[in-house]
């Protein structure tokens, strides 16, 4: 073996174990992969080597932005390398009208609880402290009623069923062979019922904190008994939290929201978070035919187009939009607020839940719809 | 498969797929290695139209499997057709002679990875929008993706006489497993810079002038850039040019024309509001 193809072999390898180093695992299998393509195509420079690279070791966009620079660091630019696309423009990128500097535009009426709404994080973690046991009574109905209460739909998947407007041929046939021919029992094939998507959008800034553990409550229920939930916080950003809300015990589960929700108690900003969820095509699809269950104040600052145009998809989006709010709980509560009275119109639903009893209520309701 | 990577790139410009490096060295590879071709990329970039062209430029039948969620093996494999079977045992019956097997050839009915892997001279296979079928599916695809081989119980494992070239393409509506994407090469294609997408808009709208297509291809970037549900993919930018041009023809103003046609561009009420809020910078009145 040549010293220069002892070089050249050192410097792909380290090449590899840095890209482990920063991040990106790539099999052994992958790494094979690329060593033969290198073999096969022999590389014409440095930018042809980039996308040898890039088809054989990354699986997906993001890997890209671990393997180019690293790339860069050992083989130097390779000419144009790809500029990180965007989903969508960065709209939210752009301060909140409204926002510092700006005037604040009170919500006219609507409780207290959303003037202290603000368009900063806070600084601390929050706690969402452990559940009471008359909490976990009023979870363990909800684990019962939740899965009678979601809507259901037509799978598209035809199964083996009693009754069914198709016939089973392939069973027909199967079973007629053992008659000699005969068919004895003509059985059917049906698309069976199966529980609707169900998408929580929950709410946990400043304004929601005295309800947002119950609500986060609420979701670890859903997400242990309902078969397809997705459940995303929003307070100045948007954090998918369905995998954490998986643990079983709901202390942990809705605590370790502690470390991962990092916006909680802080500002407002529900049409830039709505239109985030929007921008992306993967969470778009969790909405597509999907009870969506909002549970916000709805106490937005500044500019509410954002808000009511986000609403307004969503709801087009889902199967239904319910809008739950700590403030309807009060008879009095009229949605005359900027950011409710715009979104009112695409909304099915409002109700009133501040709790975990509340929402009890509204579960019994939507199973009685 | 051409030999090399320029020839291919130039023979799928003759098929008018103008592709750029990355997806021409992805490409390439997966033909030299073997391996499945996993393309990813929003709607519009020319993810299956990649397939189709491939499928001329070598002269191979393409097969398309598209994915929808609830697809099961039966629809994407292979089925025993019962009935037929039925009746062929009636009819041995009826003639008093033996019935013979009845998981012969003659009733299998072939679905489309079962029709790729025993085309003789090796096929195009195309699954599109993978994203969309059920996670169980993508385990099923994993023997037929390493060895090009599928086990039906009654007749053996059948393997591919020349192993077809796969390309798959996901929207990325949810995450694939690592299982998969492991098989495969992988390649992300992006929007096209400008000078690519008007040589593509040249390509697709015959006798649209140079100057014509750049500013058109200006349009669509600044459209890109604005901040709409749907940005518009080189297929709704190619027959926006067409549509420009048609009502060009008719007597209509550029200006004009482009605003009229806009909807072939932008397919949300939203998005045409929008652009027509930013008509003067867009189209250029």
């Amino acid at each position: 073996m040549t010293d220069l193809v002892v070089r050249l072999r050192d410097h792909v390898q380290g090449f590899l174990r840095d890209l482990r180093d920063q991040g990106l695992r790539v099999p052994v299998a992958r790494q094979r992969t690329f060593l033969r393509a290198i073999e096969a195509t022999g590389p014409r420079d440095a930018a042809h080597l980039y996308w040898i690279g890039a088809a054989t070791l990354t699986t997906c966009r993001d890997d890209l932005e671990v393997y180019s620079p690293t790339f860069e660091r050992w083989f130097g630019q390779a000419g144009a390398l790809p500029a990180r696309e965007e989903d969508s423009p960065a709209e939210d990128d752009v301060p909140a009208p409204g926002g510092d500097g700006a005037p604040f535009a009170a919500a006219s009426v609507g409780g207290q609880a959303g003037l202290a709404a603000s368009h900063s994080e806070r600084e601390s973690r929050p706690v969402f402290g452990p559940a009471s046991q008359d909490d976990r009574a009023v979870l363990a109905l909800l684990r019962r009623e939740l899965r009678g209460a979601v809507p259901m739909v037509r799978s598209r998947r035809r199964r083996p069923g009693r009754r069914g407007p198709w016939i089973d041929v392939a069973r027909v046939c199967r079973e007629s062979w053992r008659n000699h021919g005969e068919i004895v029992t003509v059985r059917r094939r049906n698309r069976p019922r199966r529980q609707r998507r169900v998408l929580l959008l929950i709410d946990v800034s400043g304004s929601m904190k005295e309800h947002s553990a119950a609500y986060l409550r609420f979701a670890h229920a859903a997400v242990g008994c309902l078969d397809r939930v997705e459940v995303f916080t929003f307070g100045t950003r948007l954090t998918r939290v369905t995998e954490p809300l998986r643990a079983r015990e709901v202390d942990l589960a809705v605590g370790s929201l502690s470390e991962i929700v990092l916006d909680a108690e802080g500002g407002t900003r529900i049409g830039p978070s709505l239109q985030e969820f929007l921008a992306n095509a993967r969470y778009v699809t969790m909405a597509r035919g999907a009870l969506v269950i909002v549970l916000s104040d709805g106490l937005e600052r500044g500019d509410c187009g954002p808000m009511r145009a986000a609403v307004r998809r969503l709801s087009l989006l889902g199967h239904r939009l319910l809008w739950w709010t700590p403030l309807a709980c009060d008879p009095a509560y009229r949605p005359v607020t900027r950011g409710m009275s715009a979104v009112l119109g695409s909304v099915d639903t409002l109700a009133g839940v501040r709790d975990l009893r509340t929402a009890y209520e509204q579960v019994q309701n939507l199973a009685r719809e | 498969m051409p030999a090399d990577q320029e020839t291919l790139g130039r023979r799928l410009g003759e098929e008018g797929y103008l592709a750029d490096e990355g997806l021409l060295t992805a490409v390439h590879l997966a033909g030299v290695l073997g391996l499945p071709l996993l393309l990813e990329g929003e709607p519009g970039v020319g993810k299956t139209e990649v397939a189709n062209v491939l499928a001329r430029v070598l002269g191979r039948e393409l097969i398309r499997l598209q994915c929808y969620e609830g697809l099961d093996a039966s629809q994407a494999l292979y089925e025993w057709d019962y009935p037929k079977q039925l009746l062929s045992l009636r009819a041995a019956e009826v003639e008093g002679r033996a019935a013979g097997g009845l998981y012969r050839e003659e009733f299998l009915l072939q679905r489309p990875l079962l029709r790729a892997l025993r085309a003789a001279s090796g096929a195009v296979l195309l699954i599109d929008e993978i994203d969309r079928a059920d996670s169980e599916f993508e385990a099923f695809l994993l023997e037929f993706l390493s060895d090009f081989q599928i086990t039906i119980p009654e007749l053996g494992t059948i393997r591919a006489a020349s192993a077809p070239f796969v390309v798959l393409t996901s929207n990325r509506t949810r995450e694939l497993h690592d299982a998969l994407k492991r098989r495969c090469l992988y390649h992300w294609i992006p929007f096209p810079d400008a000078e690519r997408e008007q040589a593509i808009i040249q390509a697709q709208a015959p006798g649209l002038d140079e100057r014509s297509a750049a500013r058109l291809v200006a349009a669509v970037h600044r459209i890109r850039g604005l901040a709409l549900l749907k940005r518009p993919g080189i297929a709704e930018s190619a027959s926006w040019a067409r549509g420009v041009q048609a009502l060009a023809g008719e007597g209509s103003s550029w200006p004009e024309a482009m605003r009229r046609s806009a909807g072939l561009l932008v397919k949300h009420e939203e998005d045409l509001a929008l652009v027509s809020r930013h008509a003067a910078e867009v189209f250029g009145d």
